[in-house]
Order: C-alpha cells, then sequence, then structure tokens
C-alpha cells in the first residue's frame, strides 16, 4: 500500500516535469508548421497539448469497460470505485480535450465550433461520460448503481468507436495527424514525449483518487462499526 | 429447452400486445406525440418559404420524431410493468432472463414499426403534397425504418430497464438513450436521405448507410442482450 502510494506520487511529479518539459521544447524546439502558402502556422503548438490528453482519454476510457466488465463478473465492489474513478480521469481529460480544441478551431478555422465529423463524435463521447454520472447520481441502491454504471460504461465503450468510424464514412476537414510522413523527426519525438508525460499524469490521477476513494470509504465503514 | 423458452417468449410477447389491445394506451399516445411534433414542425418551417425543399429536411425531421416517440413508448413499457409489480412477478418465474429480453425488445419494435407506419403517411399527406415525390421504392424507407427500428428497440429496452430504476425515469432515459444511438441515427437520416431524393448514385450511398444500421444492430444489441441478465437482476 505506502509503495503503491509513492509510486503514484513519483509519477505524478515526473509526469508534470515531462509534459512541462515538452511544452517547452514545442515552443523552443520543434520547428513550426507552414502553411501551403508560407506563413507560419503558430496555432499548431497546441497539437503538443491537444492530442496527447485526447489520446490519454481514450486509453482510460478503455478502464472504464474493462472494470466494468471485471464488476459484472465478480459483483466486488473494488471494482466498481476503480471504474468510476476511471471514468472521472476521462471526463478530465475529455473535458481538457473540448477547451483545447474549441481553441484551435476558431483559430484555425474561424468558428468556435462546427459540426465536423470528428467534433461530433468527441461531443457525443462527451455526453457518453456525462451520461455515466448522471446515472450513478440518480440510483440509490449501491449493488443497482454499479451495475447498471458497469453496464452502461460497457456500451458506451462500445459505441464510441462505432461513433468515430461512422463519420468516417463522411468527408472530415480534421486533420489526421499520422498520415504517411505527416511530422519531422523533431515534431515527432516532442509529441511522444508530451504523451508519455500525458499517459503518466492520467496513471498519478487515477490511483491518487483511487486511495483517496478507499480511504474515504474505509473511514465510511468505520464509522458504521462505531455506529454513527 | 428451446421449446418451453419459445411459449415463455411467446406468452410475454401474448401478454404485452394483449394489453396493448385493451387499453390502446402506447399506441395512442406514440401516435398523438407524433402528430404533435408535426404541428412544430409546421411552426419550425412556417417562415422557409413556398420553394422551400421539404424533402431535404424531411429524413431529419422524421427521425427526430421517431426517436422521442420511441423514448416515450420505451418507458411506458416499462413503467407498467414495474407500478403494478409484473416485473417481479417475470422475475420470480422461472424464466430465462434473455427471454424477458427478447420478448420485450420485440414487443416495443412491433409497437415502434405500427405507429412509424401509420405516422409516416401522416407526414407525406401534411408536407410533400404538390411537391417533389419520392425519388426511389419506397420498400427503401421501410427497410431504413425496419432495421434503424431493430437498433431502437434493442438497445432501448436495456436502458429503459435501468432507466426505470432510477430517481430520474424519462430525463434519465433521454441522457442515456440519445448519444449511445447516435450512429444509428445518422446512418438511418444519410439513408433515409439517399431514399427519398433518388437519382444516380443514391443506391450506392443507401446500402452504405444500410450495412451501418446493420452493422449498429448486430453489434449493439448481441451487447444489450449479453448486459440485461445483470441489469434485470440487479
Amino acid at each position: 500500500m505506502k509503495k503503491r502510494s509513492m509510486l503514484a506520487e513519483i509519477m505524478l511529479v515526473l509526469g508534470g516535469i515531462i509534459t512541462t518539459v515538452a511544452l517547452l521544447m514545442a515552443f523552443f524546439w520543434a520547428p513550426a508548421s507552414l502553411y501551403p502558402d508560407g506563413r507560419v502556422d503558430f496555432a499548431q503548438k497546441i497539437f503538443y497539448f491537444h492530442v496527447p490528453v485526447a489520446e490519454a482519454s481514450f486509453l482510460v476510457f478503455v478502464f472504464t469497460a474493462y472494470y466494468g466488465i471485471r464488476f459484472l463478473m465478480t459483483k466486488r465492489r473494488e471494482y466498481d470505485t476503480k471504474a468510476k474513478i476511471a471514468t472521472e480521469v476521462t471526463l478530465f481529460f475529455v473535458l481538457l480535450t473540448m477547451a483545447t480544441g474549441i481553441l484551435w478551431t476558431r483559430v484555425e478555422w474561424n468558428v468556435w465550433w462546427q459540426w465536423e465529423p470528428r467534433l461530433t463524435t468527441y461531443f457525443i463521447m462527451t455526453l457518453l461520460v456525462i451520461g455515466y454520472f448522471v446515472l450513478r447520481n440518480s440510483v440509490e441502491d449501491e449493488e443497482k448503481r454499479a451495475t447498471y454504471a458497469a453496464a452502461f460504461g460497457i456500451l458506451a465503450f462500445i459505441d464510441a468507436p462505432i461513433s468515430f468510424l461512422i463519420t468516417r464514412f463522411v468527408q472530415s476537414t480534421h486533420p489526421v495527424v499520422f498520415k504517411s510522413g505527416g511530422l519531422e523527426t523533431p515534431m515527432l519525438v516532442t509529441f511522444i514525449i508530451a504523451q508519455v508525460g500525458m499517459i503518466m499524469l492520467g496513471y498519478a490521477f487515477y490511483q491518487l483518487r483511487l486511495q483517496q476513494e478507499q480511504l474515504r470509504e474505509r473511514l465510511d465503514a468505520l464509522k458504521i462499526s462505531v455506529g454513527g | 429447452m428451446p421449446g418451453l423458452s419459445m411459449r415463455q417468449f411467446r406468452a410475454i410477447l401474448k401478454k404485452d400486445i394483449v394489453m396493448e389491445l385493451r387499453t390502446k394506451e402506447m399506441i395512442t399516445s406514440m401516435g398523438l406525440y407524433a402528430i404533435l411534433t408535426m404541428v412544430v414542425y409546421q411552426v419550425a418551417l412556417a417562415e422557409a418559404g413556398e420553394n422551400f425543399d421539404v424533402r431535404l429536411v424531411m429524413p431529419g425531421l422524421i427521425w427526430v420524431a421517431f426517436i422521442f416517440m420511441s423514448m416515450l413508448g420505451l418507458n411506458r413499457s416499462f413503467v407498467h410493468e414495474k407500478d403494478q409489480g409484473c416485473l417481479d412477478a417475470l422475475l420470480l418465474a422461472p424464466i430465462d432472463r434473455p427471454v424477458i429480453f427478447l420478448s420485450k425488445s420485440v414487443g416495443n419494435l412491433l409497437f415502434l414499426l405500427v405507429v412509424e407506419a401509420l405516422s409516416l403517411p401522416v407526414f407525406a399527406f401534411l408536407f410533400l403534397q404538390g411537391k417533389e415525390g419520392i425519388g426511389n421504392p419506397i420498400w427503401m424507407i421501410a427497410l431504413v425504418l425496419f432495421g434503424a427500428s431493430i437498433g431502437i428497440a434493442g438497445v432501448g429496452t436495456l436502458l429503459a430497464t435501468i432507466s426505470v430504476n432510477t430517481s430520474g425515469k424519462d430525463i434519465m432515459l433521454a441522457v442515456l438513450f440519445v448519444p449511445l444511438e447516435y450512429p444509428l441515427l445518422r446512418a438511418a437520416v444519410g439513408a433515409t436521405f439517399a431514399a427519398v431524393i433518388g437519382g444516380p448514385g443514391t443506391m450506392t450511398a443507401f446500402w452504405g448507410w444500410m450495412a451501418w444500421i446493420a452493422a449498429f444492430d448486430v453489434i449493439m444489441v448481441a451487447v444489450a442482450y449479453g448486459l440485461y441478465e445483470f441489469v434485470i437482476g440487479a
């Protein structure tokens, strides 16, 4: 228990340093991206934050479904707590992705919002994640809440990729990053460092929040056993 | 015991149909809701002008009506079961949970299809008279209705079972249902559009969207089927 707690804190500090370094590299080392007409595309710098956060959000969302399945198989409460925390971290990353994405669209496309396929589907995913918490908050019974949340988490996790694929069927103006020969090496290196840092932060948020929640559960159990 | 399961399936389905035939509650409330939606559409399009081509927005309009109408019906189908204690009795009876899921979904699908088949001519009567007709054969629209309604009824039955046990009920169903059904709705509007507009190239688009609908139906209904046992037992 003690050792795990230290790991989460180390990851938090390291992830913070690495993402900061990546941000500095993005501005001082990675070459500027150019428009076809030769002007400097300064707004592209947000890519080193926006894309790592977006990908981390998908990665953490996997655990919502994974722990949802584990809960349904075992009915053990700890998996429900883990699924809930994973979804909390997902929500945090999703909101960051949305905020940075909207800033970028304003600069690049001259509008705050556009019903463009990628934006639309990410918006749907945001609604699914928010729906997960609305559902949790409206069920009193603990076991019911956990079961419903697990079922909805699994459904949402399967639905999100379908949404993403279906909009690929329609023309999209959102940049596809990793098409053939898309990035120069310094850009790619900066991006990978930012991505690694972001995943470390995701892990740290998840672990620390989980420890906090487990502590709260123990405290609640103690209160009841004392007779409060 | 496939024979026994089949009899149980038929018994639950028959119960729902008989109850509906006696009360006519779902069909009338869903049908009325669809007609009221069309009144709202008249208001929405009031300033659009005479030359406005309704066919361009028709696929969207009918699916908006159907999605809200289906939520109303799905909710009803379980509020009844719950209020009158029928769901508890079903759970006490030695019936496999998947059988309950299948019979409730098929019942919901039937009611949905009936109301859709009744309200679509009403829509055509109110909005399409004297305009350009439907470009492609009418069976294409029927196929979209059938395909998309399977996804709505299948996933909706699971979500309605969840939402009827929450404190939010109606609003909870909408919060869970609309984003989950997004891909299906998008494909349904795409396919309906191809069927309504007609002309070269629309057949390819139509079958493309139909493939999406089929994929959604297979994947999502299978998952809903698998999860139902846990949800209804909770």
